[in-house]
């Protein structure tokens, strides 16, 4: 099922028509059949980071696997090493010691293929390049996420429809709100339809609209047995998740 | 799909990127294109006031110097690869960068390219300026030749803007010594007078990288000046410059990105 044939079926009054679209390939679909039988989507094991000069480790050998289908909450106080997990996580920042793997693979092995897997949602607004369109970011992002070039066009064009940016296609970002921003955030993290989404506080200035598009977006990725890491300082109550951490002095302990 | 074809659709996605930011600034063209023509101005009149010895005439050192102007900008375009970085940096964009299957080593050697690009644009614009409005006689028969050249010298000027990016994404600072070297090199590259003026240990060090040749070469091709070493010379110096200088600039570029990852100072600006 599509995110858009999903908010069609979660959202009765929908207010638009949505037309119906061919099903697309997921990020890797090779990637997808090389999977270790056993192998979780997302697992980290015994990750240790620890910043220079500090005595304390942020992060003391944590350990945690995402299931298929599943969303898992992380919540912590403020600087208790939340997105340093998602970051190591995402593969953009290493860990002093431990393993990262998707689906059993870790970054070092193939980077180019755990790219493609993995999609982080950062906190906040950064990302965006203030002089460049809605629609510019969505072909970019479509582009460097080496997608085929049959796919290039209909994974714009989806991602558009499916995050509610048609009238914003052609506006430059400096232009645009703060929660139409996220709105562009949230599309390009999903556009390449990754399997693992990495979240970090997403929930940043979205309205009703914006964060029921959240959830129609995170429906997909778990219908496709991906899996999805929300981190936030609190729960958010109206969320509904699968497995829930919380992370003190370093550790993750069930919340 | 190969994936080479996927990494060339993104590397000129990266060119599309710059060209649509580039672009959003209307009047920056039209800035540049006057910069440019204000400074074939003053060395117009700075030629006919001073005599320069080893030069026929006003004319001939006027032609001399336009070259070195035109390649004055194509050496700056060279060294804003770490402001871009340093922009991304503090954009946050790097970090989207690195997360793609494309990568950032690959993004930051596709960046290097439109600034190129430009300033290459630019020094035929301001050569073409030069033709019109101050008289320069172009040598036609070769200038043709200077266009297999400028892609030439395209490539050996691009580990330098690669090697300053990596040392951005360490440091974090754009301006790590860039404005003195390009100062340096205008000085030894012979841009404004040759460098047969220079003391014998300076143009020693002048021949130590890849600007001198390249403007000798593109001397010769535009304004038929003479060369100090025949022109095979100077092609086979811009040849090796690329061939032994590209491969370690990237490789330095990648190491700094994995240092960055390794010590989580990627995220930072």
């Amino acid at each position: 099922m599509t995110l858009t044939e999903l908010r069609s079926a979660t959202t009765p009054a929908a207010p638009r028509a949505l037309p119906a679209r061919a099903p697309a390939p997921p990020a890797d679909q090779a990637a997808r059949q090389r999977r270790e039988p056993r192998a979780a989507p997302l697992s980290l094991r015994c990750v240790t980071k620890r910043w220079r000069g500090a005595r304390v480790a942020v992060l003391d050998r944590v350990t945690v696997a995402l299931q298929p289908g599943t969303m898992t909450w992380i919540g912590g106080r403020n600087g208790v090493g939340k997105t340093t997990l998602l970051r190591i996580a995402a593969g953009l920042i290493e860990p002093d010691t431990g393993e990262v793997e998707v689906w059993g693979e870790s970054a070092r092995e193939n980077r180019v293929r755990y790219q493609r897997l993995v999609s982080l949602l950062a906190a906040g607004d950064r990302g965006l390049y203030a002089r460049l369109s809605v629609r510019g970011h969505l072909d970019f992002c479509a582009r460097i996420a080496m997608l085929p070039r049959s796919e290039l066009q209909r994974a714009v064009a989806r991602a558009i429809e499916d995050f509610g940016l048609e009238e914003l296609a052609g506006r430059r970002v400096d232009r645009i709100s703060m929660g139409q921003r996220q709105r562009l955030r949230m599309a390009m993290t999903f556009l390449a339809r990754p399997e693992i989404v990495l979240l970090d506080e997403p929930l940043t200035s979205l309205d009703a609209d914006g964060a029921e598009i959240l959830r129609c977006a995170i429906a997909e990725v778990l219908a496709r047995e991906g899996a999805v890491l929300w981190c936030s300082p609190e729960r958010e109550l109206r969320v509904r998740f699968d497995a829930r951490f919380a992370l003190e002095h370093g550790r993750l302990v069930g919340a | 799909m190969s994936e080479a074809a996927c990494a060339r659709r993104a590397f000129v996605a990266v060119l599309r990127r710059d060209l649509a930011i580039f672009m959003s600034y209307r009047t920056r063209v039209f800035s540049q294109a006057m910069s440019a023509l204000f400074s074939l101005a003053l060395f117009y009149y700075v030629s006919r006031l001073v005599h320069v010895s080893g030069f026929g005439s006003p004319d001939r050192y006027y032609a001399f110097v336009v070259v070195g102007l035109a390649l004055l900008g194509v050496i700056y375009a060279c060294f804003t690869t770490p402001a871009l970085v340093r922009q991304e940096l503090v954009a946050g964009t790097l970090e989207r960068l690195v997360l793609s299957p494309f990568g950032a080593v690959r993004a930051i050697i596709a960046m290097t390219i439109f600034p190129l690009l430009y300033a290459a644009l630019l020094a035929t614009l301001s050569l073409g300026l030069a033709c019109a409005v101050f008289g320069l006689k172009l040598h036609w028969s070769s200038v043709p030749l200077a266009v297999p050249v400028t892609a030439l010298a395209l490539f050996a000027f691009l580990p330098f803007g690669l090697l300053f990016a990596a040392l951005t994404v360490i440091v974090k600072q754009d301006n790590v010594g860039t404005s003195w070297l390009v100062g340096c090199l205008s000085l030894l590259g012979g841009l404004y007078f040759p460098i047969a003026l220079l003391p014998h240990w300076l143009q020693v060090a002048g021949k130590l990288q890849p600007f001198t040749p390249a403007t000798e070469a593109f001397r010769h091709l535009l304004v038929n000046t003479p060369t100090s070493e025949p022109l095979a010379l100077s092609l086979l110096k811009l040849a090796l410059f690329a061939a032994s200088l590209l491969p370690i600039s990237i490789f330095a570029l990648s190491a700094a990105v994995r240092l960055g990852q390794r010590r989580a100072t990627i995220t930072e600006y």
